[in-house]
């Protein structure tokens, strides 16, 4: 494994497709943009394979995002994959990329994002479908250029808290005057290592604090949860529980919020 | 307007028109295939109505039609799953559904009942309890205890207190609750809570539907 991202950004040109894990730093997109690649987020779910093709790498029992990942890593044809393993990711990430590396036969590349730039968030503040936005977000992450055409802000009804989820079934449930939190929104700045802009919530809106189950922010969700007056704090893993629609349509209506 | 309230053991409906208002039950695996409902909660509720109300919602509802304070903590133990609601000032403040971990807990009393014979209103709550976070999971204490030679009543009774106190502590650990669920009926369970409790029965989520029902303008879950 290629532990310096200097020449591994350098090597860039000889690949066609790759896939990266996380928020590699915006050096990494804005080369791969410039020669043209085709970039696969392995963060989402890519390929109609079960989930259980990665469990001979990864436990059962483990964030199902990386298990996802690992999975497209399995079965697309990529060149090589850029994982970031920096503090805007965690040390599953880290771990995962470690037995990438021995278990495929192309380059699995670690980098550190450690960015600053400031994008802005104006998906996260803007009125329209929250699953839609969400989408545009984690599309984002595909591209280095500045935004174009922002949509205005809207006045909050409600927040979303979290990482883009591995089901995004979930985010149907929330009104289009939905705010984002947490890293989503760090991701939409393109900032992922910023923890201030990840632990920022609005106390004025009904929140819901959301993680996948087995995310080391489980912890930071439930914490800030406890510190919002209005808040419920839900952790959901591989697909959304009846249960867990249940908990956020209630919360939601029983709070006021208007669909 | 028929209201019914689809659990997994038990279904409970409610007819607003008819004299007395006094709701029925049956058992699920009682239920004819084509029984219909105007409006419906429970797990299997959707099957049986066009309108449903989530259960959560309904037990929210059910506590400010039966409760008269501002600040409670209601929680509801069913037979595949439990769950809360904290109301402070007024309001929503805190909820919970626990249907993955800590599953069939009431399931799993009414099998060892049935399966050991036992009578709970004739079992005192015992002095020691087991860890039980899930009725399946809990079971193999039952086993271990039994084989280590604790008579079978006396297992099966710290068996329904571990999970007494695991459904309390899962509601927050409150100083005072009020009761819901077809636990209500079971003296065991509810005197194996360490707060004091009060106990409004299982029909509270029919009048969770009830006040829904009579809504002005209720919103449509499908």
């Amino acid at each position: 494994m290629n532990l310096d991202p200097r020449p591994s950004i350098a090597i860039l040109s000889r690949f066609r497709k790759i896939g990266i894990i996380g928020v590699p730093p915006l050096e990494v997109i804005r080369k791969a943009n410039e020669h043209g690649l085709i970039i696969h987020d392995l963060d989402e779910p890519l390929v109609r394979e079960d989930l259980e093709t990665a469990s001979p790498f990864l436990p059962r029992v483990y964030c199902a995002i990386l298990r996802t990942a690992v999975v497209n890593a399995l079965h697309l044809e990529l060149d090589a994959i850029y994982v970031d393993t920096g503090p805007g990711k965690c040390d599953c990430a880290l771990h995962t990329a470690t037995i990438l590396a021995e278990a495929l036969p192309i380059p699995v590349i670690r980098t550190r994002n450690t960015d600053t730039e400031a994008f802005g968030t104006p998906l996260c503040q803007a009125r329209h479908r929250l699953i839609e936005r969400m989408l545009a977000i984690t599309a984002g992450v595909k591209s280095a250029a500045p935004y174009q055409n922002q949509p205005p802000t809207c006045a909050p009804t409600a927040g979303f808290w979290g990482v883009p989820p591995r089901d995004f079934s979930i985010l149907e449930l929330f009104p289009e005057t939905t705010h984002i939190y947490g890293w989503a929104r760090c991701m939409e700045n393109k900032t992922p290592a910023d923890h201030d802009l990840e632990a920022e919530f609005n106390p004025e809106v009904p929140t819901v604090f959301f993680a996948q189950s087995f995310c080391a922010k489980t912890a930071l969700a439930r914490y800030l949860a406890k510190k919002h007056p209005h808040a419920l704090y839900l952790d959901v893993d591989v697909h959304t529980t009846s249960s867990a629609r249940a908990k956020v349509q209630a919360f939601l209506e029983l709070s006021g919020v208007k669909a | 307007m028929i209201l019914g309230d689809f659990g997994t053991s038990y279904c409970k409906f409610l007819d607003l028109a008819a004299p007395g208002g006094e709701p029925s039950i049956i058992a699920t695996k009682e239920l004819p295939s084509q029984t219909r409902v105007d409006l419906a909660t429970g797990h299997l509720g959707k099957r049986f109505a066009d309108r449903y109300v989530n259960e959560l919602i309904a037990l929210a509802r059910g506590g400010e039609a039966l409760i008269e304070e501002d600040e409670y903590v209601l929680l509801d133990c069913g037979s595949r799953d439990i769950k809360f609601i904290k109301y402070q000032n007024g309001k929503l403040a805190d909820m919970g559904w626990n249907a993955e971990c800590g599953a069939s807990m009431g399931f799993t009393i009414e099998l060892l009942e049935r399966y050991y014979e036992l009578d709970y209103t004739q079992l005192r709550v015992p002095e020691q309890t087991f860890s039980v976070t899930c009725g399946v999971l809990g079971m193999s204490d039952i086993f271990d205890a039994v084989i280590s030679g604790v008579p079978v009543a006396e297992a099966v009774a710290r068996f329904v207190k571990g999970i007494a106190l695991n459904a309390y502590r899962f509601a927050g650990s409150p100083p005072h609750l009020y009761l819901s669920g077809g636990l209500c009926d079971n003296p065991l369970f509810v005197g194996s809570f360490p707060c004091q409790v009060t106990v409004l029965g299982r029909f509270v989520l029919l009048r969770g539907l009830e006040a829904e029902a009579r809504q002005p303008n209720p919103p449509t879950q499908a």
